[in-house]
């Protein structure tokens, strides 16, 4: 019977996010187009509304082209691997007071470690489509990721010791019910290192060197089509929601508000990630993509060593507050 | 020489980024203004003198008829050769059209056919939609290129006089323009008002030179 309930929950969970997913894409189109003065989707129901309906049914039924030199095992597995670990990252997060799958007490770790196979599909996808643009699209994920996954790290281990808990609700409880009290402001610098960490760990533009359009056609997922293209659309687009989740919870104080909301407990939370994710969209209509040996130098020499700096400073202020 | 390719930024500008600020700022003020975007199949674009549309034969009133005399002009001066004009001489001389057709997709739109015809017989309309699926149907022989007229005049409300300014030959003698070009236009059709480019033709700074002048050289 609980098993059953869980299996409720979670179909209800994976539901619920597809269709933000979906609505996000239509989000983003609609943002950067008016940013750039434009209309964006106009035509698929009232101001475009059905497109991301419109969109899905289309890859779903598209044809589905397996290269012939593909690693064939790899080729398919690697858009599932993406997607999953990207859903199952979803499982530990809070999204108001109990409303989380598995309330585990490593669940900053789980999210971590589930992201970072997410990258390992990235790569397998990249190798096993058998293409120049797809290998190099793989290579730079890779190394890009290996290089944002330190920083992020760092830059959390404050909020850690703030808390003094890797469990997420308990690092929301933590940071108690005012606005004041968040963790944004005794973690400013923390928060600059994870932002910039964030912006490439999804991909995103100023970092989206795995997929760069202009260079790499479309990067790791040049050779894929239809639904498994959707696939890594979709794991993309996930990732981008749990991390802007993550920084909710750890740095804006989760699902807490000035003000609780009757009936609908996460309405705080799914604001503030919304928040994250328009500074996202934001950010992709203005800046163009850095250079690989940029994105380099930021990585290792200034947010390392700024994240270095924040867990002394931090580790200071415990010591000397107590 | 060293190059100095960025702006100096003092200690607070560069702990702020700026110039990233900046740019920021710019796409968020962008995204409360109003998009430039013409919804085309629902809002057409306004059609502008001397557009270079669809091809239609000026159907004659007297005769019901086109008024092409056959002299070849249009098929010789195009210079993607799309115009296939066949004759044959008629009781008094005169040339008879037994074919008069235009390939369409093979035509460039330049107007040249237009700018030469002596009785201006061929014209372009403002007509642009007529994309279709099969070649057939953009191969426009005789009575297709009359159809295409009657249909112009009758969706916009142009009678027959219908002269496009833009197809005057410019700069040359009015007295020098064949009969079917030199008939009656508004004051801005002249050849002081014509379109050049975007802007109506201002006064030229040299003396134009007029037709009785030329008439004592």
């Amino acid at each position: 019977m609980q098993i059953l309930i869980l299996l409720l929950q979670i179909a209800m969970l994976l539901a619920i996010v597809l269709l933000h997913v979906a609505y996000l894409t239509y989000f983003e189109r609609k943002i950067i187009g008016h940013m750039q003065v434009r209309m964006g989707p106009m035509r698929v129901g009232w101001h475009g509304l059905l497109q991301p309906i419109a969109d899905g049914i289309k890859s779903f039924f598209k044809e589905d082209i397996i290269p012939q030199q593909a690693d064939k095992p790899l080729f398919l597995a690697a858009p599932i691997i993406c997607l999953v670990t990207m859903l199952a990252a979803l499982a530990v997060l809070p999204f108001a007071e109990g409303w989380v799958l598995a309330d585990i007490n490593i669940g900053l770790l789980f999210i971590f470690a589930m992201s970072s196979l997410a990258s390992y599909g990235i790569i397998l996808a990249g190798w096993a489509s058998n293409s120049k643009y797809t290998f190099l699209g793989g290579m730079r994920s890779m190394a890009q990721v290996i290089s944002y996954e330190i920083p992020m790290g760092l830059s959390l281990v404050g909020v850690m010791m703030l808390s003094g808990s890797l469990n997420l609700s308990e690092i929301v409880a933590a940071q108690g019910t005012s606005i004041f009290s968040i963790y944004l402001f005794p973690q400013i610098i923390g928060f600059f290192v994870f932002f910039i960490a964030m912006l490439a760990e999804t991909n995103r533009v100023p970092f989206d060197l795995p997929e760069a359009e202009t260079e790499l056609v479309s990067g790791y997922i040049t050779e894929y089509s239809g639904m498994r293209y959707a696939l890594f659309f979709m794991a993309e687009y996930i990732g981008m929601m749990v991390i802007a989740s993550i920084g909710t919870i750890c740095f804006l104080g989760g699902w807490n508000g000035p003000f609780a909301i009757p009936f609908f407990p996460p309405f705080w939370f799914i604001l503030k990630v919304y928040g994250f994710l328009f500074v996202f969209i934001w950010i992709r209509a203005t800046l163009p993509r850095y250079r690989y040996d940029q994105l380099m130098a930021l990585g290792w020499k200034l947010l390392i060593p700024l994240a270095l700096l924040n867990i002394f400073l931090t580790g200071l202020l415990k010591v000397l507050v107590r | 020489m060293k190059v100095q390719y960025k702006a100096k930024r003092n200690l607070l500008e560069t702990i702020l980024q700026v110039e990233i600020l900046q740019g920021l700022a710019l796409t968020l003020r962008k995204l409360f203004s109003r998009p430039i975007t013409r919804q085309y199949p629902d809002e057409k674009p306004p059609m502008y003198a001397g557009f270079r549309g669809q091809h239609a034969l000026v159907r004659d009133p007297v005769t019901n008829d086109s008024k092409c005399i056959g002299c070849m002009r249009c098929a010789t001066v195009c210079p993607s050769r799309c115009i296939h004009i066949k004759t044959h001489p008629g009781d008094s001389g005169q040339r008879l059209i037994d074919q008069y057709a235009i390939d369409v997709l093979r035509c460039v739109f330049c107007g040249y056919c237009v700018e030469v015809c002596p009785v201006g017989a061929i014209t372009m309309t403002e007509v642009f939609e007529y994309a279709s699926y099969d070649r057939e149907a953009i191969y426009f022989d005789q009575e297709i290129l009359l159809a295409n007229w009657d249909r112009f005049l009758e969706q916009t409300g142009y009678d027959d006089t219908y002269v496009n300014p833009f197809w005057r030959p410019r700069g040359g003698l009015e007295s020098r323009l064949p009969a079917a070009m030199r008939r009656d236009v508004p004051a801005d059709w002249t050849i002081e008002g014509q379109f050049v480019g975007t802007k109506i033709r201002q006064p030229p700074a040299c003396k134009l030179i007029t037709d009785t002048e030329a008439a004592h050289d």
